[in-house]
């Protein structure tokens, strides 16, 4: 793939050496010129030193070939109209772009950037998860914060215990992905058994999450 | 009306402070607290601290009744971002944002969002003043049109309106008369309206049609 990202600071350094070495197309756009040298001297790739705000700057790094565009500089405002330019200007399908601030994530989606993406509350979620003693962690949302990937930890006075799959009644439109037991992974099927300990990963509209809940953990305290 | 401003540098206070003397309810916010001192004594509206496009402040400053918005910091993007907030989430009526680049003021505007640029109005301005200082092409935004102004000689005394308007290039907007001795007399002109010698007209003028509507007043040996 053509992928062209915007801002070379430690995320963007760190994305564009991912995407080298998975042999895609990169192209950086970085408006510091000692930033610029800097990353000319550790990764071989095609570099534009210019405002990725400044059409004049995306059509250098051709964008009319990329496939799609990732806006990860530092500034909020940068990003979402880097994206937006990328979109309504050039046709570029697919925009990501970084939220410093994690207010702005939902005010991404709200205008046009396809993926949003707050690094500051996936940190915070993955800490959470570690130090966590609760049965539910939201692992991580998609589809404009409709759909969620959960994770629930059955104890031993979950209702959804010793019951068989096809017994349990779940909301429609929330699915179990997996069921992860000790450390094997177990394909839930009908006749699979829920143990207590049993950590269940599903998939959920975030509408039916509360419903899901309560048919394998009980009543939230 | 209810007017929320978003950037409290010199622009934005003397708009804040002249609608506030106006007597229209105004609350500036700005993400430095020093940038009020700017705001006139009269100004008796509301200010907030904070970042203009953050849902929160803009909930702060009443954006949900508000009639009017414009944003006028100094970052372009910020602007971008804030008007989209406020015409695109909060759905507020009469959203403007200020630009400076004229490559991103241009896209944005066909993007539907109503965009002011300081830059290309003021290199407008520069131009007439320069070029043709009876001309103003930046009153109307699209640029292919001008307003002019013209002076009637003898060669063009005696014709009517209809006589002088060139279909989709010219057309006569308002007649000062010089005859009127009280001082000046200001015509809407009808089709067979007369004009005489010394009699000053405006019209609007198709950018390209400007040297036929001046070669037709005489006005192109200038």
């Amino acid at each position: 793939m053509y992928i062209i990202v915007a801002g070379a600071g430690k995320v963007g350094h760190f994305l564009a050496q991912r995407l080298l070495e998975d042999r895609h197309t990169v192209v950086v756009i970085e408006k510091n010129k000692d930033v610029c040298q800097k990353l000319a001297q550790t990764l071989n790739l095609i570099i534009v030193n210019g405002d990725a705000c400044e059409p004049r700057f995306l059509e250098e790094a051709h964008i009319e070939r990329a496939d799609v565009i990732a806006a990860v500089t530092g500034e909020d405002e940068d990003n979402l109209v880097i994206c937006q330019l990328a979109k309504e200007k050039f046709g570029i399908r697919r925009t990501v772009a970084r939220a410093n601030d994690p207010a702005n994530e939902h005010t991404f989606n709200e205008l046009g950037v396809d993926v949003p993406i707050d690094a500051t509350k996936i940190i915070a979620k993955i800490i959470e998860e570690e130090v966590s003693f609760t049965d539910f962690v939201n692992l991580m949302s998609f589809k404009r914060g409709k759909l969620a990937i959960v994770r629930v930890d059955l104890n031993d006075d979950s209702p959804a215990v010793h019951k068989n799959l096809n017994e349990l009644v779940l909301p429609p439109d929330s699915v179990l992905v997996s069921i992860i037991r000790k450390d094997e992974v177990v394909v839930p099927k009908g006749n699979t058994t829920l143990e207590p300990g049993d950590d269940i990963i599903a998939l959920t509209l975030v509408e039916n999450e509360q419903q899901l809940l309560r048919a394998l953990i009980g009543d939230l305290k | 009306m209810y007017v929320v401003i978003v950037g409290c540098g010199r622009v934005g206070a003397q708009v804040a402070t002249l609608l506030s003397d106006e007597g229209h309810n105004v609350v500036v916010v700005d993400k430095k607290p020093e940038a009020f001192h700017k705001l006139g004594a009269s100004f008796n509206g509301l200010t907030i601290v904070g970042n203009g496009f953050e849902l929160d402040v803009l909930r702060q400053s009443g954006i949900e009744r508000a009639d009017a918005f414009c944003s006028l910091t100094n970052g372009d993007n910020t602007n971008i971002m804030a008007s989209q907030v406020a015409k695109k989430i909060f759905k507020v009526k009469r959203v403007i944002a200020r630009v400076y680049d004229s490559a991103r003021a241009h896209i944005y505007e066909t993007l539907g969002l109503e965009v002011l640029s300081g830059t290309v109005l003021f290199a407008s301005m520069i131009r007439d003043k320069l070029m043709d200082k009876r001309l103003s092409s930046f009153l109307i935004e699209t640029g292919d049109l001008g307003v002019i102004e013209l002076e009637v000689d003898e060669k063009m005394a005696g014709k009517v309106v209809s006589d002088i308007t060139l279909p989709n290039e010219f057309l006569v907007c308002t007649i000062v008369k010089k005859s009127d001795q009280h001082g000046r007399d200001i015509i809407m002109p009808l089709p067979d309206t007369h004009i005489d010698k010394g009699d000053r007209i405006y019209g609007i003028v198709r950018i390209g049609s400007i040297d036929k509507v001046k070669k037709m007043f005489g006005a192109d040996q200038a």
